[in-house]
């Protein structure tokens, strides 16, 4: 881990294990795809922080409040100064998520365990029912920050500029067929494709066959050399609705070091939905 | 719908809103395991729902007219081996019309609506329609 950019955001199932009873200080969450799975086992002192009814408003497209979020935090016993440690199923997928919400809300100590919940049962590590609560802290948040959120306002503008943007979809999606697969629900969106100027390349790349994130040369291959992208420039990422496109956002700027990536989270529910948007259908170099 | 498919929403609606978390989990460990006939096709990737986020596999077999359903789902995935141990509980012996009028609102029925989300629910009805979609392959 010690060849990454930031290799003190990426914490081993090791560290947590031996971290687990420091509750005063450090704060484990797992986020899940199913809403479920925590119920049914979870590590030792973890909280449960679900993607879409503890971390989205339920009636604005929009992520909480500030004091909201302030209220989560207190609820789960988080002080500004926790050191909060993410992880989840689906290779942290929605790990990354809460982790890009919780940086969003500016709280300073965010990690992820690496491999995530699949990979501390792997390793046969001891599981718990019990839901711990902790008694309630203040918390002071931060106005939102937006400079890791893209809006598609900044989106526009980035594509106009020619800026380089990655969409993490499945190249089905990227190349816009799935509009056109008999029986394929849409999801959401009208159109299908990708935004113009947008490399493709699919988030679970980034991830190796037990969860854990690749090496940072295998990922420099990948979206350096491959794709030929540039750390010092401007970065934009984006999926379907924002949760993959948080995973790679989180490898571009702390495994590979981009100095300015941004999350679409409006993402292709938005963008495929927007009258006048432009969108480019196939692969990038067939345009 | 089916008498089963009601019985199972009336002991929903019945249950107050934090037990349902519990009768979930409940189906979700009671799940079926899937029958050894279709263990070769299930490691070949046949059946599975590409619609789904969960690794689901659907093998439906229509005889004489009357529905079952097999499907694999890992443990993994708690809330979809709820949802359709409940469909392939309420389905058994059904007729392929009957499957083809699955209520769309099924999961506010059951009052789980708000628990799982808009987005969650959008994958319900892509398993839904794609269990629909292979009964009528199957009884074609």
């Amino acid at each position: 881990m010690s060849d990454y950019a930031h290799p003190d955001v990426l914490v081993s199932t090791d560290w947590v294990s031996h971290h687990l009873a420091d509750t005063a200080n450090v704060r484990v969450i797992e986020s899940n795809e199913d809403i479920l799975l925590y119920a049914t086992g979870h590590l030792h002192n973890a909280v449960h922080v679900d993607w879409t009814n503890d971390l989205q408003d339920p009636d604005v497209r929009d992520y909480i409040s500030t004091k909201q979020f302030e209220r989560l935090c207190s609820r789960l016993g988080i002080h500004e100064d926790t050191t909060v440690v993410f992880y989840g199923d689906k290779s942290n997928w929605w790990a990354c998520y809460a982790f890009w919400t919780f940086k969003m809300f500016g709280h300073k100590d965010c990690r992820i365990m690496d491999g995530g919940r699949a990979k501390w049962v792997a390793e046969g590590r001891v599981m718990t029912t019990d839901v711990p609560t902790f008694e309630s802290a203040d918390y002071d948040a931060s106005e939102p920050d937006t400079s890791i959120r893209a809006f598609r306002d900044d989106v526009m503008n980035h594509m106009k500029d020619g800026g380089q943007m990655v969409d993490v979809r499945s190249p089905q999606e990227y190349i816009g067929e799935v509009t056109h697969m008999a029986g394929y629900p849409q999801e959401g969106a009208l159109r299908g494709g990708h935004i113009p100027g947008a490399s493709n390349v699919p988030w679970s790349r980034a991830a190796g066959e037990d969860g854990t994130f690749k090496s940072r040369d295998e990922l420099e291959a990948i979206y350096l050399e491959e794709q030929g992208l540039n750390p010092k420039e401007d970065m934009i990422a984006y999926c379907r609705i924002g949760e993959r496109s948080s995973h790679t956002w989180f490898v571009l700027k702390y495994l590979l070091g981009f100095e300015n990536v941004r999350n679409y989270d409006g993402s292709w529910t938005e963008w495929g939905n927007l009258v006048g948007a432009p969108i480019e259908k196939g692969e990038p170099d067939e345009n | 719908m089916t008498d089963r498919l009601r019985e199972i929403i009336d002991e929903f609606q019945s249950a107050p809103d934090e037990f349902r978390v519990e009768m979930l989990l409940e189906r979700a460990r009671q799940f079926p395991p899937l029958p050894e006939k279709y263990r070769a096709l299930r490691e070949k990737g046949l059946g599975r729902v590409h619609e789904c986020m969960a690794e689901v596999y659907f093998f439906p077999e229509v005889k004489d007219g009357a529905v079952r359903i097999h499907s694999d789902i890992p443990g993994e995935a708690p809330t979809q081996r709820a949802l359709v141990g409940i469909l392939m509980e309420a389905y058994d012996g059904a007729s392929p019309e009957a499957v083809a009028q699955i209520p769309p609102d099924l999961l506010r029925q059951l009052g789980i609506a708000p628990l799982l989300g808009v987005q969650r629910q959008q994958g319900f009805s892509g398993i839904v329609s794609r269990l629909q979609h292979s009964i009528a392959e199957a009884s074609s």
